[in-house]
């Protein structure tokens, strides 16, 4: 199953189930989306649900929270995360506070979808990863979709929530052909063990994901060692019972991320180990992080700024051999 | 400049190798053709050279240590007054197939791989230390004694834990036999004794690791026994020559009559015979436990002495590829052993081997192997009858 299909999938059947829930977008009606992903809605459940918006986050995202108030329980989509920072005082000020401030009498069940990330030269203005600025507002939910399965379950979890979610994708994920494995009991705030492995646990999340696991095998032949792989899933909470599990195992952690190294997510989750399994660890921690640069628009310098799995493999084979592995 | 030396590839079956031991240290100066390494395939030991002249600025690999083929072992700092542009001598390793050729140019590949970690400080992992305390372990009081090195991990420390209850003997048989530590209740000093009984009562078998070799060994064997084969049983007159070598008289004799019988240096190809003009012979030699089928290359040119000096080289060389390769037809010879006649396997691709018995009484007994497919019966009396001309007449000694 394609990804982008996955999502299409999980709104759908959830449009279909319940009537009150509606999308809104840009291009999400007559053009099926951006990136393919409400292709054939606008047909089968007509302009009032599926709503084509103007060019205007701030806008898209302040209807869809008067629709949450009043009822319906939208999704709004934002092409990418760099414009959903026009949205910033609704999402902030708005949708994460209005529970809090009407003393729970209002809930927004709102879900905001938005890819980010580095995609193939759409230089520093559409290349951003924003998880370190929406995992840091309590009142959201940030959930980070990888795979099919997630997205599918992840997203349909994420549209009955009654709380806001901050539901990220990545633009290079939607035309990846991915396996769907149905789920029982899916829990959207669980961590998932993409391998099981004895002697080191690499964190990950979104499209490093793909990366780690393209460089696993070089790491594994070189330290003769076994890796085990997290996919946080949920980033907003955290899973810090899986962490905690893999690390009592492996004694050993690296994160990988595509985001900045300065600020970036993997820094609150090295934070939370270092605070929280200081003990376990017969290692420091490694951060695998993109520059701390503005994404750049040549191709070769763009690979350069992010972690690929020739980088990964080289700097976890480096850190591996100094720190006793 | 940083010039990288990789470890080779040195046959097609090759996955990884093993380095055995390094012929340099870091910040020797080196000159290219100069052996850097010694390294294990899965056929034979080989040595690694430079190809560039420079200074040794690091070994990547430790000796003893296991490598992916194309794996950087060293790095060479090259002379950076030159200003010719220096290529890698073998591409690099790529991760996956999926990856993007790496297109990125050598100052930002530099500027990506030149940020060294700083080896960690301290003296012990946090585990390292939580262990440690559980264990009553002193880290500084091992420290001052050198038993623990800097930072200590957790495999150090449960290291150090197995000493105190196992003596340095008795250690040495749980890893020789592979028995986990925990099988021993740890409430006194283990012997080797003990760990003795304990093998003995249980029948607990040794483990030999196949070398590199054995497992070359097994796979041209097995290939061997897949070969439609015959064998011919024969007798040769022949008279040992004062100072040369039996092996040396058998090998010129076999590669001069090889010369009229183009099939005995044929190789079989797919759709094809190809037949090489030179008499090259293999000759099983053993080496310790270790057996190599060394090929003795242009028999037809070669005197009986200069075959005899050969002889005594190889026993001590560590082989090259190319000093294993090339051959047509073997040889093996059990006769020193006092053996009357035995069969050989035939090596990789070769028409057939000759296995020489004991000379007695000036008479030798061979047996031949063939392989059908490329040596008829009647290819093969003929050969036969050649070699036993030539080994009655006195004309080649």
């Amino acid at each position: 199953m394609l990804y982008r299909e996955a999502l299409n999938n999980a709104i759908d059947e959830m449009m279909a189930a319940d009537e009150s829930v509606v999308i809104l977008g840009e291009d999400v009606g007559r053009y099926g989306g951006s990136y393919r992903v409400s292709e054939g809605l606008f047909a089968k459940y007509g302009a009032k649900r599926v709503i084509d918006t103007p060019i205007a986050e701030l806008s898209i995202v302040g209807n869809a929270i008067g629709m949450a108030i009043a009822g319906l329980r939208p999704i709004a989509e934002i092409m990418t995360v760099n414009f959903s920072l026009l949205a910033l005082d609704q999402i902030i000020n708005h949708a994460a506070k209005f529970r809090y401030m009407s003393g729970g009498k209002m809930t927004i069940p709102l879900t905001i979808r938005m890819p980010g990330g580095v995609s193939k030269q759409l230089a520093a203005q559409h290349s951003e990863s924003y998880e370190t600025i929406y995992t840091a507002i309590p009142g959201l939910i940030v959930l980070a979709a990888s795979n099919a399965t997630y997205a599918y379950y992840g997203l349909k979890a994420a549209i009955a929530l009654n709380d806001p979610v901050i539901f990220l994708e990545h633009e290079l994920l939607y035309p990846m052909k991915m396996e769907f494995k149905p789920q029982e009991n899916f829990d959207p705030f669980k961590a998932e063990i993409v391998k099981e492995g004895k002697d080191l646990t690499i964190i990950t999340y979104l499209k490093m994901r793909y990366d780690v696991l393209q460089a696993i095998p070089t790491i594994e032949q070189t330290l003769n060692i076994t890796v085990e792989v997290v996919d946080l899933n949920s980033l907003r909470p955290l899973d810090m019972s899986t962490i905690t599990q893999s690390i009592q195992k492996t004694k050993r952690v690296a994160i990988v991320e595509e985001d900045h190294k300065t600020g970036g997510y993997g820094a609150e989750v090295i934070a939370r180990i270092s605070e929280e399994l200081f003990y376990e660890l017969d290692a420091p921690p490694l951060r695998i992080a993109g520059q701390d640069v503005p994404i750049p628009y040549n191709r070769t310098l763009e690979l350069a700024s992010i972690p690929t799995p020739k980088k990964i493999a080289q700097k976890i084979i480096q850190w591996g051999r100094e720190n006793g592995l | 400049m940083d010039y990288k030396i990789v470890m080779p590839v040195l046959s097609d079956t090759m996955q990884k190798g093993k380095l055995i031991r390094w012929r340099v240290h870091e910040g020797d100066r080196v000159h290219k053709g100069d052996v850097i390494a010694e390294v294990e395939s899965d056929k034979a030991i080989m040595e690694v050279q430079t190809f560039q002249d420079g200074i040794v600025k690091k070994l990547l690999v430790k000796e003893g240590e296991e490598v992916p083929i194309q794996t950087p072992i060293a790095i060479i700092e090259t002379d950076t007054n030159k200003k010719e542009a220096l290529k890698p001598q073998q591409p690099q390793t790529s991760i996956s197939p999926k990856e993007e050729p790496s297109t990125v140019p050598p100052v930002i590949q530099e500027l990506l791989t030149t940020s060294p970690h700083p080896l960690p400080q301290g003296e012990a992992s946090a585990a390292a230390k939580k262990r440690a305390a559980e264990l009553g372990i002193d880290i500084q009081k091992l420290h001052s004694q050198k038993q623990l090195p800097t930072p200590a991990h957790l495999h150090d420390i449960e290291e150090i834990a197995l000493k105190r209850y196992f003596t340095p003997k008795a250690l040495k048989l749980l890893q020789d036999y592979n028995i986990d530590p925990k099988t021993f209740r740890k409430n006194h000093k283990i012997t080797d004794q003990e760990v003795m009984s304990y093998i003995k009562e249980h029948n607990i078998p040794y483990s030999v690791p196949l070398s590199a070799n054995r497992k070359a060994v097994i796979q041209t064997v097995e290939y061997a026994a897949k070969k439609p084969i015959y064998f011919v049983f024969e007798t040769f007159v022949l008279k040992k020559v004062p100072n040369y070598k039996i092996t040396a008289i058998l090998l010129k004799k076999l590669g001069d009559v090889m010369q009229k019988h183009p099939l005995t240096r044929a190789k079989l190809e797919q759709e094809y015979l190809k037949i090489y003009p030179h008499s090259n012979i293999s000759v099983a030699v053993a080496k310790g436990e270790e057996l190599y089928m060394v090929v003795c290359k242009n028999i037809e040119e070669k005197s009986l002495e200069e075959i005899n000096i050969w002889l005594q080289e190889i026993k001590d060389k560590t082989y090259i590829p190319q000093d294993l390769l090339g051959s047509t037809f073997g040889i093996s010879n059990l006769g020193m052993f006092g053996i009357e006649r035995f069969s050989a396997m035939i090596n990789k691709d070769d028409v057939g081997i000759a296995a020489f018995g004991a000379l007695q009484d000036n008479t030798i007994a061979v047996t031949f192997t063939f392989d059908h497919r490329i040596l008829n019966g009647l290819d093969a009396a003929k050969f036969i009858q050649d070699c036993k001309k030539a080994f009655q007449g006195e004309e080649n000694v």
